[in-house]
C-alpha cells in the first residue's frame, strides 16, 4: 500500500496542464498538456500560482484547435503519422474548466529559509493559516496537477485526527477523503441518490462512524430492517453486517410491538405505544396517508377537549351505529355509539363517524396499547443519554403509516425532552447537564418531510433550527424533490449518488454556488458507489468512491489501533 | 572548411544576395542548400539558395531563331556565356567570433566577394544553434516558394543533423514551424505537404 501511494503521489506532482484563462465569476480554463484521458471530469486538481495554491474541480473538458480548419480537417490521411502527430500536437488540444473553491498561503521554501518555514508551518498547525474562499486569480500559465493524498488531507483533513473519518477515495489517484463527523451532525444532513445507488449502504459506513466516535447518540428509525440486524445484499447475495452485531452492548435493538422478531432476532426490547401518548396532532400528520376531511381537526379538538389524553381509548371504543330502545322503545343512538357522543359534542355525526373508520387502521395496531408492558419511550432516552445508540426496527410493519405515526409520535417526544433539558441547561438550572447531541436518521425522508407534512411535522422543526436544540437529522432518500425546498436548503452536508431526475438534481443543489457546474458532475456519476459531497459541513465539493461497506472496513474501524502500532514497530526496528 | 566556391557576389543588400556564377560552376549548388561569405577574418554571413535563374541576352535569342547551328557553336555559346548565370541567396544569419547568430547581418557582403557551398558540418553547426531563429527569414517573403524552399532545407538539414547525430532534431524543426505557422492554415498545410514528400 505505502509503495503504491508513493507512486502515485509522485504521479500527482507531475502537471497535467497550465492556465490559460478564466476568472472569478467564469471558471478557470487550463490547457491540458497530457492526453485527456488522464483526467476526468470531477477531478480534483491543484494550481500553483507565485506563493497560492487553488484548490479546485475540473467540470467540463473541451476539445479546441488554434484554427478550426485544423480539427476539421482529417490531416491524419494526408501527412505521414510523424508529421500529423506534430502537427496535432501544436494545433489540437483539450482545455480544462476547472472550478477554483479554495486558495491557501504555501510555505516558504524549507531548505532556503527555514525560520520562515518553521513560523508557517507553527500558523498551519495552529490553524491561522487554513484553506479559505477563493477571492483572487492564479497567474497565466500556472501549472495545473492532480492533487495527491497531501492536498485531499490538508482541504478535508488527515484520517487519523480527532473526528475526522475516511469516507471514501478520490477517483483519480485514489486518495483518502474524510469528513469531519462533528461538523457534520452539526447541521442536518442528507443522503440522496437514486434506487441502487448506495445510499443505505453509505449511510452504514458513517453510522458506524458516529457510533465509534462516540460524541453523538443515533436514532435510527429503520424501516427496512437494514441497520440493525445482518442483511443480505440483494444484488450481490452477500452477507451485510448490521450495526448491532459490530456494537452489541452500544447499540440497543429496539422492536415495534409485543414479541417482535427482527429478521428472527429477539430485539433487546420492544416499543409500544401508549394511547395515552397519542395527540391530536399525531393523528393530523396522517392526513394525507389516511385521507382525512377538513372536519377533522374538529372532531379531535372535541374529543381532546373532553377526554383530555384519554381521547383515543375512548374514542376507540365507541361503536357507530350502535342502538339501544329508550323508554318508549324507540330505537335511538345507544350511550357508547359515535352517534350519541357527536350529538352531545356538537360535532355533526358523519363526521364522527368518517373519522372513526378512517381511524380503524390505528385502532388495529397492534402495538397501540391501553397499558404497554413497560416505559419504552423513557428505556430510549435513558439510552440515547447514556452513549448508546437505538435502531428502531420496524419489524413486520412496513407499512407508511407505520413509519409515519410511530417515528413521528417518538421524534416529537424525544425532541420535547431535548429542548427542555437545553432550556435548563442554558438558563444555568442547578445540575442540569449539556443534552447529549443527537442524530436521527431517516430513509425515506420525503414520506416524513414532504412540502403537505413540513409544517406540521417535528422533523421539518428540527431541519430548520439547526442545533438549537442539539438534535438533528440524517435522511436518506431517493427522490429529493419531493422534499420541502425549505428543509433542504437547510441541509448542512449533502452527499449524493446518481440522480436521474432533473428535478431531483437541482433540489439537492439548492442554495449551493456553482450549481451549473455541478449539475453536470452530478449527472455523470457512475451508477453506484461513486458520490458528490458538497454543502457547508465540506470544505468543497468533491466526487468520491464510497468507502466499501465489508469485513475489511469493519476490521478497520475496530482493530485499527492494534493495526498501525504493528506497523508502528516494524518500521521501529527498520523495515 | 570545405572550399566549394560557388561564385562571386553581384548584388547584395541586408536580407540577401545574388550570386554570379560561370555556367560550369553550376553543377555544385542546388536549390535549399545553404552557403556562407566570408567577409573578414571571424565574420561571414550565411544564407540559403532560393532561386537560380539565367538571363537570356541577343546572342540566345538570335541563336534559337537561327537555322543549322551547328552542335559545337551552341555548345560553346552554352558554356561560355558572357551573362552569368544568378543565384539568388536569402540570408539567414551571420557568425562573428564563433558565434552563431540567427539575425540579419550588420553589414551585407560586398561585391565580388567568393561564395562557398557550406559542408555538411557547417550547416549542422549553423542550424543547430538556437531555436530556429533563421526560420523567421525563411518565412518573412512569402513571394518566394516558401514551402519548397522548406521542405528542401529540411531535407538536406536533416541528413546533416543526423551526420553529426542528432537524430531529434528533425521533429524539433517541424515542431518549431508548426508553431510558427499554425496561424496560417493554407501555408501551414502547404509546407506540410511539401515536407512530407521529402
Ligand atoms: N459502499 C458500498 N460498499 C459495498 N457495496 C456497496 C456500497 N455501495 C453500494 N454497494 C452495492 O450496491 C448495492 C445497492 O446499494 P444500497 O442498497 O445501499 O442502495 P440504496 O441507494 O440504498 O437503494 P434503495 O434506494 O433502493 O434503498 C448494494 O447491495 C451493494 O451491493
Ligand atoms: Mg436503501
Amino acid at each position: 500500500m505505502s509503495e503504491q501511494s508513493v507512486t502515485s503521489s509522485a504521479e500527482a506532482q507531475k502537471p497535467i496542464g497550465y492556465i490559460v484563462g478564466g476568472g472569478l465569476k467564469a471558471n478557470l480554463q487550463a490547457r491540458l498538456t497530457v492526453p485527456a484521458q488522464k483526467v476526468q471530469e470531477g477531478a480534483f486538481v491543484v494550481v500553483e500560482s507565485g506563493n497560492w495554491l487553488f484548490y479546485g474541480l475540473v467540470t467540463d473538458m473541451q476539445l479546441g484547435s488554434t484554427d478550426p480548419r485544423f480539427a476539421d480537417e482529417q490531416t491524419e490521411t494526408r501527412l505521414p503519422p510523424e508529421l500529423a502527430k506534430l502537427l496535432h500536437g501544436q494545433t489540437l488540444f483539450t482545455n480544462l474548466e476547472v472550478m477554483a473553491a479554495l486558495m491557501m498561503e504555501q510555505g516558504p521554501d524549507m531548505d532556503e529559509d527555514p525560520e520562515a518555514y518553521q513560523a508557517w508551518f507553527q500558523k498551519v498547525m495552529e490553524e491561522e493559516i487554513r484553506p479559505e474562499p477563493v477571492k483572487t486569480v492564479p497567474q497565466h500559465h500556472s501549472e495545473v496537477r492532480l492533487a495527491g493524498a497531501g492536498d485531499i488531507a490538508e482541504i478535508f483533513g488527515k484520517e487519523g485526527k480527532k473526528g475526522y473519518f475516511r469516507i471514501g477515495d478520490t477517483i483519480e489517484g485514489g486518495h483518502p477523503v474524510c469528513v469531519d463527523l462533528d461538523k457534520l451532525v452539526q447541521r442536518s444532513s442528507g443522503i440522496f441518490g437514486a434506487t441502487g445507488t448506495g445510499k443505505s449502504f453509505l449511510t452504514r459506513v458513517i453510522l458506524a462512524g458516529l457510533i465509534k466516535r462516540d460524541k453523538t447518540a443515533v436514532l435510527i428509525f429503520d424501516m427496512h430492517n437494514e441497520y440493525g440486524p445482518d442483511d443480505t445484499a440483494s444484488d450481490t447475495g452477500m452477507r451485510v453486517p448490521g450495526l448491532k452485531g459490530k456494537f452489541p452492548s452500544k447499540v440497543r435493538m429496539v422492536g415495534l410491538g409485543r414479541g417482535a422478531t427482527i429478521r428472527g432476532k429477539t430485539p433487546d426490547y420492544t416499543l409500544e405505544i401508549a394511547e395515552s401518548d397519542i395527540m391530536p396532532e399525531d393523528i393530523l400528520m396522517l392526513t394525507q396517508e389516511l385521507n382525512l376531511r377538513e372536519t377533522t381537526p374538529a372532531t379531535l379538538n372535541a374529543l381532546f377537549n373532553q377526554y383530555g389524553r384519554d381521547w383515543f381509548h375512548k374514542f376507540k371504543n365507541m361503536r357507530p351505529h350502535a342502538v339501544q330502545e329508550d323508554e318508549e322503545g324507540n330505537k335511538v343512538p345507544a350511550d357508547d355509539s359515535i352517534e350519541a357522543w357527536a350529538n352531545e359534542a356538537n360535532i355533526h355525526q358523519l363526521a364522527a363517524i368518517g373519522l372513526h373508520s378512517k381511524l380503524n387502521r390505528l385502532f388495529n395496531c397492534e402495538y397501540i396499547v391501553e397499558n404497554p408492558a413497560g416505559d419504552a419511550v423513557n428505556q430510549m432516552i435513558n439510552n440515547l443519554d447514556n452513549g448508546q445508540h437505538i435502531v428502531l426496527s420496524f419489524g413486520n410493519h412496513e407499512k407508511d403509516l407505520d413509519y409515519l405515526f410511530v417515528s413521528n409520535l417518538l421524534t416529537r417526544r424525544i425532541r420535547d425532552v431535548w429542548e427542555y433539558r437545553t432550556n435548563n441547561f442554558r438558563s444555568g438550572h442547578q445540575g442540569a447537564t449539556e443534552p447529549r447531541p443527537l442524530v436521527i436518521a431517516v430513509e425515506e425522508a420525503h414520506k416524513l418531510l414532504n412540502r403537505e407534512m413540513a409544517s406540521q411535522t417535528t422533523f421539518s422543526t428540527i431541519a430548520r433550527e439547526m442545533r438549537k436544540y442539539y438534535v438533528t437529522l440524517l435522511i436518506i432518500d431517493q427522490r429529493p424533490s419531493q422534499i420541502y425546498d425549505e428543509v433542504m436548503s437547510q441541509l448542512g452536508t449533502r452527499i449524493t449518488g446518481w440522480l436521474g431526475d432533473s428535478d431531483d438534481i437541482q433540489s439537492v443543489l439548492t442554495g449551493l454556488a456553482g450549481r451549473e457546474a455541478l449539475r453536470g458532475m452530478l449527472a455523470h456519476l457512475q451508477p453506484k458507489e461513486e458520490v458528490l459531497m458538497l454543502g457547508w459541513g465540506v470544505p468543497m465539493p468533491i466526487v468520491v468512491h464510497s468507502r466499501r461497506y465489508d469485513d475489511a472496513f469493519w476490521e478497520e474501524l475496530l482493530e485499527k489501533k492494534a493495526r498501525r502500532s504493528n506497523r508502528d514497530i516494524l518500521r521501529d526496528i527498520g523495515f | 572548411m570545405s572550399e566549394i566556391e560557388i561564385g562571386r557576389l553581384l548584388r547584395s543588400g541586408t536580407t540577401g544576395f545574388v550570386v554570379g556564377c560561370k555556367v560550369n560552376q553550376l553543377n555544385a549548388p542546388g536549390f535549399g542548400a545553404m552557403v556562407r561569405v566570408p567577409l573578414e577574418a571571424q565574420y561571414q554571413v550565411y544564407g540559403v539558395i532560393y532561386d537560380i535563374h539565367i538571363e537570356d541576352d541577343g546572342l540566345v535569342r538570335q541563336l534559337i531563331t537561327a537555322q543549322d547551328v551547328p552542335e559545337e557553336v551552341l555548345k560553346d555559346n552554352r558554356e561560355n556565356r558572357n551573362v552569368p548565370v544568378e543565384i539568388g541567396v536569402l540570408v539567414l544569419g551571420y557568425e562573428q567570433e564563433g558565434r552563431i547568430f540567427h539575425l540579419l547581418p550588420p553589414r551585407p557582403p560586398l561585391s565580388l566577394d567568393a561564395i562557398f557551398l557550406c559542408s555538411p558540418s557547417e550547416v549542422a553547426h549553423f542550424t543547430g544553434q538556437g531555436r530556429f531563429g533563421y526560420f523567421r527569414h525563411m518565412l518573412r517573403d512569402r513571394d518566394k516558394p516558401v514551402e519548397e524552399l522548406l521542405a528542401a532545407h529540411l531535407y538536406q538539414a536533416r541528413a546533416a543533423q543526423v551526420d553529426a547525430g542528432n537524430e531529434a532534431w528533425y521533429q524539433k524543426a517541424v515542431g518549431e514551424l508548426i508553431t510558427l505557422m499554425r496561424d496560417d492554415y493554407q501555408g501551414l498545410i502547404k509546407t506540410l505537404s511539401a515536407v512530407s514528400e521529402i
